[in-house]
């Protein structure tokens, strides 16, 4: 009798034992909820926005889990949990105030990553359609297309939500597209000099006054508005679309520059066919050409044994095409300024008349708006 | 003898009532560092999605936790095999990685490679490419844009070169899509010369 009751009895003592040990005091909720909230901190990658706030985090997570385990140590009756609880509902808070920080940096930084793609994406549109305006535009587009290229780039990485990347890819973006522009300056700083633009006002006022005097013809030719006006006795009869020289923008120097002659010249030449439909060919080198030369040889600026050059004609064949230097048209046109032409007849290429209308005011009004 | 085996099996019994209130503090501990061993090993980046069920794995084995810990009378053998398991496919997919870093390798010099050929194709054709009315421009603005893809093209091989495989494959992606675009803009400029309507 008395050996089933005491074994009972231990038994009952012993699951009784179990349960109260297990049982009280509970551990507090806060320490399931810290851990969880470590795991979603983990999960938008706080180590690469707030490294040392997440290790600090962790430390103090690290520090309630040991005294936790301290307390557990103890026999049940004897754990207190009500300081550690306290702990833990600090660092809830500190690690949802760091979470929320962080899942709000990640929407600005996608909205502004947007907005700056968008920007860039705009800026290297618009810089293409100029470079239709001018043949010197391989630096340019050379560099507008690294800059698209980059776009892309950035485009796969702002799906990964790889910020800091992302940020340093539209960074080169914006040096590329930074580059293009200085592309296009270097081509078209000249045409914003004031000196260069009096001289062409000059240069036009003169050409027209004289036909105007003697009654005769000249053909004036204005290279960045890519046009020539016929003007009989003062009068403008006609005006035509005009191509240029690969570098055309720039004042001819020597041969093979590819560039167009700005000045004043005579028609010395009709040929009536030629491998551009009509030609007129003009005397350039002028005089001042001439001096130009010799002393842009004289500060080593002519390449080898490159000579002044020559052969400069207005022709047909074409406005799109690019000649060597020469002043291009399409072939209906070429046929009404050949009709006005005379050998003599008077030719001045300027650089431009007016900036108006031109790719120049496109560019103003680009800086100006951004 | 009989009194023996009731004191062993009260003793069990005491055990077995001790140890299964016990949260696995330990079996979580093994599993989160895994986890942090794979993805400093690179499983974010050449594992993305083995990655990203590992955490949701977890965070399941964690639920199961909180609920058990809510009762009563808790029973964690559950989510000990679960931690237990994703210890196991962490470890696993860490092994697993050095193979899924080659294969990004691969991938990206197969990448490169296409994008050389699309390069090559739209150079072919620019070379080719009739320079008749209306297009010499166009055609010189489009050797402008492909000299731009060739320079970016180098940086393929300098992203492969310090093993950043997925940048190497975007970069390579990005490549074969602007010498796609210039070769498509080539072939508009041709067909105009030829008159061909679409």
């Amino acid at each position: 009798m008395k050996a089933p009751v005491t074994a009972t009895g231990i038994l009952l003592l012993g699951l009784l034992f179990g349960t109260f040990a297990c049982s009280t005091p509970p551990v507090p909720p806060e320490v399931q909820q810290a851990q969880r909230l470590d795991e979603d901190l983990r999960r938008t990658g706080v180590s690469s926005y707030a490294p040392q706030d997440y290790d600090r985090f962790q430390g103090r997570l690290k520090d309630g889990r040991d005294k936790i385990a301290a307390e557990k140590a103890k026999f049940g009756w004897f754990r207190e949990y009500a300081s550690i609880r306290d702990d833990f509902r600090v660092l809830l808070n500190e690690g949802g105030t760091l979470l929320q920080h962080i899942r709000s940096f990640k929407v600005s930084k996608t909205e502004t990553f947007q907005t700056r793609a968008r920007t860039l994406v705009d800026r290297v549109e618009r810089l293409k359609q100029m470079t239709g305006y001018f043949n010197e535009n391989g630096p340019v587009r050379m560099n507008l297309a690294q800059a698209e290229i980059k776009l892309a780039e950035v485009g796969f990485l702002l799906k990964k939500e790889e910020y800091e990347a992302g940020s340093r890819g539209l960074a080169d973006g914006e040096f590329y597209v930074r580059a293009a522009e200085q592309a296009i300056a270097d081509v078209l700083s000249r045409y914003l000099d004031n000196r260069e633009l009096a001289k062409w006002k000059r240069w036009t006022q003169e050409s027209i006054d004289e036909s105007r005097q003697k009654g005769s013809v000249v053909f004036l030719v204005s290279k960045l508005e890519r046009r020539i006006t016929i003007y009989k006795a003062g009068v403008a009869v006609g005006t035509y679309e005009i191509g240029l020289g690969r570098y055309g923008l720039s004042d001819k120097l020597y041969a093979g520059d590819e560039a167009t002659p700005e000045g004043k010249y005579k028609i010395v030449q009709k040929f009536p066919a030629s491998e551009f439909y009509k030609a007129l060919l003009i005397n350039y080198p002028n005089e001042d050409d001439k001096k130009a030369f010799a002393a842009a040889r004289a500060k080593g600026l002519i390449p080898g044994q490159a000579g002044i050059g020559g052969a400069i004609e207005l022709h047909g064949g074409g406005k799109d095409s690019l000649t060597k230097g020469c002043v291009g048209m399409e072939n209906g046109d070429m046929d009404r300024v050949y009709d006005y032409a005379r050998v003599g007849t008077a030719v001045t290429i300027v650089g431009a008349v007016s900036i108006e209308n031109t790719i120049l005011a496109e560019i103003v009004k680009f800086e100006k708006n951004g | 003898m009989k009194g023996i085996k009731k004191h062993v099996v009260l003793v069990l019994a005491i055990a077995v009532a001790l140890i299964a209130c016990k949260q696995p503090t330990e079996q979580i501990n093994n599993a989160k560092a895994a986890i942090e061993s794979a993805t400093k090993a690179g499983a974010d980046k050449y594992a993305v999605d083995e990655s990203k069920k590992l955490d949701a794995d977890l965070k399941v084995a964690m639920d199961e936790v909180a609920t058990q810990d809510k009762k009563f009378f808790k029973k964690f053998g559950p989510a000990k095999e679960m931690l237990a398991k994703i210890q196991t496919d962490a470890d696993a997919l860490k092994a697993a990685l050095p193979a899924k870093v080659e294969a990004a390798k691969n991938l990206a010099v197969s990448l490169q490679g296409e994008a050389r050929k699309g390069l090559d194709a739209a150079k072919a054709l620019l070379d080719k490419a009739p320079k008749g009315k209306g297009t010499a421009k166009d055609l010189e603005a489009l050797k402008g844009d492909l000299a731009g893809a060739e320079t970016a093209f180098a940086d393929i091989q300098k992203a492969i070169d310090v093993q950043d495989y997925i940048a190497a494959q975007d970069k390579a992606k990005s490549v074969s899509a602007a010498a796609a675009k210039v070769a498509e803009q080539v072939q508009a400029a041709i067909d105009k010369v030829k008159g061909v309507k679409k």
